[in-house]
């Protein structure tokens, strides 16, 4: 029968042990986690989003949700309006500096940009300097979060703060004043973004509202094309 | 197929009491098939679907329909095996779970997946009820208490509408008519708890026939699919029309085909040779398929181009609504006197045609001109419609019924209640998909005007509104045209077909 062995040797081997575990595959700190997931979705072929608004409180809700697929700045959406207590729905496509609208009846008509700028400009929110993108990179205070699932992936959530007029470049509905919380889901093994949300007094001063903006079939190429007119 | 027990104990209980508590959550159930007609716009808002895909609602009747017919061939046979009163039970309970998924749905699948199980669960219990009362109650005496059973079923037609347009436009909201199933679905299982416990209740294994129900249930559910206009822009019925119809077609010949061998088959399907079963069954499908454009499309015209709400709506259908009861009693008193089925419900029918042609000449000034003292016009044609749809009800089913004789009055209540709903699920499927098709091919090139730097904004919105409106109107015509044509159709074919009465029925 061989002795146990000394105490010592056991004390070493289990330090080792907690060293290496603690070595692992370690997330990158929260803004460079940011930064590199804001240069991976600025660099994708394309992807699908989708985006809900909760707690508008203005008489006509200019947009409630949209999704679509978008390969910036071109991009295809349908968007849900609130006109009056009621939802319409409206198919946008925006095609190298022209913008195309399919509303309650009739086909395709194009629109001038101040015309779509009354209603809702979509290419903001995927704009290279004023988009969501971009902002992730204009994010103060980042910490990172433990991993959670998004859509069946692993991601970490990235917390920060957001300035008001930075936000309101995105989605000019958005109050100027004040400082917004933002949560970016990214996954580390790719740097994409999974979901992205923006919470605070966004419209109203004195009512909490919220952005979730979802995202999928990232790099997956995105053409898009002008509509028939008519 | 239900088959009575010759039970002493279940003659010993309170009969009244057992049928007047399993009645009420048959009454529950059926009111459940017409209540959303005057919430559909408030609930598909509630699960972000936009007013201009208003097709995405035709699964929220189409579900509980298909629901209710899927598990009445079944319901009966596992109440013989399982007891009546149990059976009832577990499907009421499920229908108030279906009432809880669609209460709370925040998404469009979940709110129909709630619809198909409130179905399911409403569906079972007429066959569960239908063969309690035969249980009850010897072969003579049974009658009253079968015509009850439909009469619920009528009522709830009435009183649906009205209720849910009530709730609806109440401080609590369209899901209060869903949140109240719950308290009173389990306060009728609290009352029958004793009966549920007891061990005594006589079981027998029978035979299901599971793959007539089977194969029924996939054909219809087929048909609905097939008839599901997604996407009407395109097409006035589902995208894969083209195979599913033919399927459909394939599972009901296979349907026919089964039951004429089977031991136990779900219908008796050698009855339909007598002229006088199918043409009554025919015409019940086609009257139900008229109450069903009536109950959905009066409420959605108020609300699109009236701009009424919820119960703004359900006041206007109440003219209709209050014809039926009217008419069916009008009916069976008609049908004794003059001793003829088909004479009356060709009148009921030819009635409701011509009220339906009168709706589908409506403009946007129909509800205004004063005919006497408060009535206008509209509320005639509005009466007329319904007291048709009403007189027609003693005759159809009273012809049914003769046909099947007397040992299978059971069977033949329930076949009557299938073909009702069979023909508004797929009157409804049609009527819907074609409706909207029209719309969309009138609107095809209607653009919207833009603000923006449009000084004639306002103008030329006013002329665009105007246009839409016309083009609802054009949809409507023609749903109300073609339901006329279908309702004499169903006429005549009542007028050639239906038996005499044999011997006085209406005491």
């Amino acid at each position: 029968m061989r002795a146990a062995p000394p105490p010592r040797i056991v004390a070493a081997g289990l330090a080792l042990v907690v060293a290496l575990t603690a070595c692992g595959p370690q997330p990158p700190d929260a803004a460079t986690l940011l930064k590199q997931s804001s240069q991976r979705m600025l660099d994708l072929k394309g992807f699908h989003f989708q985006m809900q608004i909760t707690g508008f409180t203005g008489p006509a809700e200019p947009v409630q949700s949209a999704q679509g697929d978008a390969h910036p700045p071109d991009l295809h959406a349908k968007v849900n309006l609130k006109e009056g207590g009621i939802l319409l729905e409206v198919e946008v496509i925006f095609n190298a500096d022209r913008i195309y609208l399919k509303s309650f009846t009739g086909g395709w008509q194009q629109l001038t940009a101040a015309q779509v700028a009354a209603f809702f400009d979509a290419r903001l929110l995927f704009d290279p300097q004023a988009g969501l993108f971009a902002a992730m990179r204009d994010t103060t205070a980042p910490y990172r979060g433990n991993s959670e699932k998004v859509n069946g992936h692993d991601t970490y959530p990235v917390d920060g703060v957001l300035q008001g007029p930075r936000v309101h470049q995105l989605l000019p509905l958005i109050r100027e004043q004040g400082a917004y919380h933002a949560t970016y889901w990214i996954e580390t093994s790719s740097n994409n973004l999974w979901r992205a949300r923006v919470t605070g007094n966004l419209f109203d001063a004195s009512q909490a509202a919220t952005i979730v903006f979802d995202f999928s079939n990232h790099d997956h190429p995105v053409s898009v094309s002008p509509p028939p007119l008519g | 197929m239900i088959t009575p027990f010759r039970s002493a104990r279940l003659r010993s209980v309170n009969r009244p009491a057992l049928l007047s508590l399993t009645g009420a959550g048959l009454f529950l159930a059926s009111l459940d098939a017409y209540v959303v007609v005057t919430a559909l716009l408030p609930m598909l808002t509630s699960v972000h679907i936009a007013v201009n895909r208003a097709e995405q609602a035709t699964p929220i009747i189409t579900g509980f329909l298909l629901g209710y017919l899927a598990v009445m061939p079944i319901a009966g046979g596992l109440s013989d095996r399982f007891g009546r009163i149990r059976v009832f039970a577990a499907c009421l309970a499920l229908f108030a779970f279906g009432s809880f998924l669609t209460a709370t749905a925040p998404s469009l699948s979940q709110l129909v997946t709630g619809r198909l199980l409130q179905g399911a669960g409403g569906g079972a219990l007429v066959p569960a009820v239908l063969a309690l009362a035969a249980d009850l109650y010897p072969t003579g005496d049974r009658s009253p208490v079968l015509g009850a059973v439909s009469a619920l079923q009528e009522i709830g037609s009435v009183l649906g509408p009205l209720w849910g347009g009530l709730v609806t436009a109440s401080s609590f909201g369209w899901t209060w008519i869903f949140w109240l199933n719950i308290p009173v679905a389990a306060l009728i299982i609290w009352a029958l708890w004793p009966e549920i416990r007891s061990r005594r209740e006589e079981r027998r294994p029978t035979q299901l026939d599971w793959v007539g129900a089977v194969l029924a249930t996939a054909g219809l559910a087929l048909l609905t699919l097939a008839l599901y206009a997604a996407n009407p822009e395109q097409s006035p019925v589902g995208s894969g029309f083209i195979w599913q119809a033919p399927l459909a077609a394939l599972c009901f010949a296979g349907f026919v085909w089964y039951e004429r061998r089977a031991a136990q088959p779900l219908i008796n399907v050698r009855r339909f040779r007598d002229s006088s079963f199918s043409g009554s069954a025919f015409t019940n499908a086609i009257a139900g398929a008229g109450l069903m454009v009536a109950l959905v499309y009066i409420p959605v015209l108020a609300n699109a181009v009236f701009s009424m709400n919820a119960s703004g709506s359900a006041l206007l259908l109440v003219r209709l609504l209050l014809g039926i009861p009217i008419g069916a009693l009008l009916g069976g008193w008609l049908a004794y006197r003059l001793r003829s089925y088909r004479f009356v419900a060709a009148l009921g029918l030819v009635l409701a045609a011509v009220g339906f042609f009168m709706l589908s000449g409506w403009t946007e000034g129909s509800l205004k001109p004063h005919l006497i003292g408060p009535l206008t016009l509209a509320d005639g044609e509005l009466f007329l419609t319904g007291l048709g749809l009403g007189i027609e009800i003693a005759p159809v089913s009273a012809a049914l019924l003769d046909a099947v004789g007397e040992a299978e009055r059971g069977a033949g209540a329930s076949f009557l209640i299938v073909m009702r709903l069979v023909g508004m699920l797929v009157g409804f499927s049609l009527v819907a998909g074609f409706g909207l098709w029209e719309f969309h091919q009138a609107t095809a090139h209607l653009l919207p005007p833009l603000p923006g730097l449009n000084p004639n904004f306002a103008a030329q919105f006013a002329f665009y509104t105007l246009k839409v409106k016309q083009a609802i109107f054009d949809e409507y015509h023609l749903i109300f045209r073609a339901t006329a044509i279908a309702l004499l159709v169903g006429a005549a074919v009542a007028a050639a077909t239906l038996r005499p009465l044999a011997r006085p029925r209406w005491q």
